[in-house]
């Protein structure tokens, strides 16, 4: 064999090869999640009793058909409650147990770029997002809820939603949370406050003031009202713009945010 | 067959160092130039070298052993070649392509624990690593049935990674590393908590991998794995090699034709007799170790040592254990 000098050559990444290596770790971690079967009747299971419960009280108290609750509820049973513990508490477990496994490092053996990782996770997340949400529309439909709006705009919303989630996983996770015990303690610290400020189980109009002068600065506050706007209500990017403006600002932060946690860690990581 | 010297080396480390530690760094708010000048030259002087001017040759299919105490550098050295960590001088190539992400490609690596992903059955966690590596897709079946007859597990094909023995897991993390036809694989201990059998099944393995023309790096605390299989044999400690060669080369630290193992409740008189001799003299243990010149039977070596109360003795042929603590004891000494 002879020696070709060869300079330190650059990895052969191209949009395709990203592409495929964002797929097989997305595919991976639905795989496994699928062998799981109980975790994923959980994901299911889960927003669905959300709605129930929040559908029930709101008809209820608020004194509407079911249907319009059902639709009310939708939206906050949907981003508020389902989306954060499955993207935020699932990116927050696939990080630490990676690590804990150490699997983390056998990838970075391999020709796994840093990115396609992160956006395996990102569309892996998307993924169960899409699940959560069929549920959740099927369900309020089949009690006969409807919904308005420009349904991309809601996509929108709910794909802003699993970015601001699973960057904040990403900077808990590499962050925060060494060992999978510390997952629950750290989604409950930082999420449960952060649910019941945004509206997730009680809408915000039952607050008091003081509380929704606080909630302005919580991003599930703002999917929340961002997605209600649109879907119950019927309304636009004009009358909803500086919830959407906020949600869109803190994903794309937290995203940026959750990449340089992520590189610090897997800097570290490989040293190990 | 090409000479050695007409062939280049499938891998080539040359005055490889790499240290870890060094001064704390001051906190952002706290630095200045001149505390970023400091930082900058005392970065050169870390506080433990793990490699120190390492240099290492490996040739096309051959099997090489690299041995060394804990900590002597040898998962740093896989680190380095696995690009997970930048050397701070020297250099890598592997089949003459500087150490990259592209150079991946042409290395398998097996880590000293099996990371699978447990839920996933074994034809999955191949179909992963083959994607990873990308192995084209209308390849990949192809391949994960072969690597799956290679390590005999095809009857284990589906079943979940989780469900298998220590064994089977070891060879299914051999099948992840040859999933994309690597010329060169890494075994960082790869026989470690393997019952017997399974470790026989191994090493025929690792033999297949050879003859099939695969470079194969071993690095191993089990003597007598490294003698078995190895064409080669490394010694590194504090990230120097100390020693290299085949074991016939390796040989020749150790001047004796056979070693006595001799357990003796009045061992002065031992030592006096075998200074007497001219036998050089070792402690392997709690006995002593005697360097035979030339080949005795037991009866033989009892009538030279007439006279003193012997406890037990035993004969040994020159192993790879008495080679590898001579070079160790040498280098402790100097």
């Amino acid at each position: 064999m002879p020696v070709t000098p060869v300079r330190h050559q650059a990895p052969q990444h191209n949009l395709l090869r990203y592409g495929t290596e964002a797929i097989a770790i997305a595919q991976r971690i639905l795989t496994e999640l699928l062998r799981r079967r109980r975790s994923l009747i959980f994901w299911a299971i889960f927003p669905a009793i959300i709605l129930w419960l929040n559908g029930s009280i709101l008809a209820e108290r608020a004194q509407i058909p079911t249907a319009e609750a059902y639709a009310n509820a939708a939206p906050a049973t949907l981003v508020g409650a389902a989306l954060f513990f499955s993207c935020l508490g699932g990116s927050v477990a696939t990080v630490v147990a990676e690590r804990e496994q150490q699997t983390l490092k056998r990838l970075f053996m391999s020709p796994l770029s840093g990115l396609s990782y992160f956006l395996g996770i990102f569309l892996a997340h998307g993924a169960i997002a899409l699940g959560q949400s069929l549920v959740v529309i099927f369900l309020a439909l089949v009690v006969g809820a409807e919904f308005q709006g420009n349904p991309f705009l809601a996509a929108l919303i709910i794909a802003l939603s699993v970015m601001a989630y699973v960057g904040v996983g990403f900077i808990l996770g590499t962050q925060f949370a060494r060992r999978t015990e510390d997952v629950n303690a750290l989604v409950a610290a930082f999420g449960v406050p952060l649910l019941i400020l945004g509206g997730a189980f009680l809408p915000t109009r039952f607050f008091p003031k003081s509380l929704l002068d606080i909630a302005q600065y919580n991003p599930v506050f703002h999917m929340n009202e961002a997605l209600m706007a649109v879907v119950s209500e019927g309304e636009g990017l004009d009358s909803m713009g500086n919830h959407f403006t906020f949600l869109a600002l803190f994903a794309i932060g937290v995203t940026v945010a959750g990449w340089l946690s992520y590189r610090r860690m897997v800097n570290v990581e490989r040293r190990l | 067959m090409t000479h050695p010297a007409m062939t280049a080396p499938m891998l080539k480390i040359e005055g490889l160092t790499k240290g870890y530690g060094g001064p704390p760094r001051k906190r952002f708010w706290q630095r200045t130039s001149e505390t970023r000048a400091t930082e900058k030259s005392a970065s050169a002087t870390k506080n433990h070298l793990a490699l120190d001017h390492l240099t290492l040759n490996l040739q096309p299919g051959e099997i090489y052993g690299l041995l060394g105490p804990n900590g002597a550098g040898k998962t740093t050295t896989i680190n380095l070649i696995c690009n997970l960590l930048a050397p701070d001088s020297g250099s890598i190539t592997i089949a003459g392509q500087s150490v990259s992400e592209a150079t991946k490609l042409l290395v398998g690596i097996v880590p000293q624990q099996n990371l699978l992903y447990n839920s996933l059955t074994c034809a999955e966690n191949l179909n992963f690593f083959a994607q990873l590596y990308g192995v084209p897709k209308r390849e990949q079946r192809d391949r994960i049935t072969r690597c799956l007859a290679q390590v005999n597990l095809s009857d284990r094909a589906h079943s979940p990674a989780e469900s298998l023995s220590g064994g089977m897991k070891r060879r299914l993390s051999i099948a992840l590393a040859l999933v994309h036809q690597p010329k060169l694989v890494i075994l960082d201990e790869p026989t470690t908590g393997l019952d017997i059998e399974a470790r026989y099944e191994l090493w025929e393995l690792i033999r297949q991998l050879k003859a099939q023309g695969v470079t194969v790096m071993l690095t191993t605390h089990l003597l007598e794995e490294a003698e078995r299989l190895c064409d080669r044999i490394g010694i590194i400690r504090q990230g120097q090699l100390l020693r290299e060669g085949t074991l016939e080369q390796l040989r020749e630290v150790v001047q004796a034709e056979a070693i006595a193992q001799i357990d003796s409740p009045d061992e002065p008189a031992v030592l006096a007799r075998a200074q007497a001799l001219g036998w050089d003299i070792r402690r392997y243990g709690s006995g002593i170790a005697l360097w035979l010149p030339e080949a005795l039977d037991l009866r033989a070596l009892l009538a030279q040592l007439d006279g003193i109360a012997i406890e037990a003795a035993a004969l040994h042929p020159v192993r790879l254990e008495h080679i590898y603590l001579e070079i160790t004891r040498k280098s402790y000494e100097s």
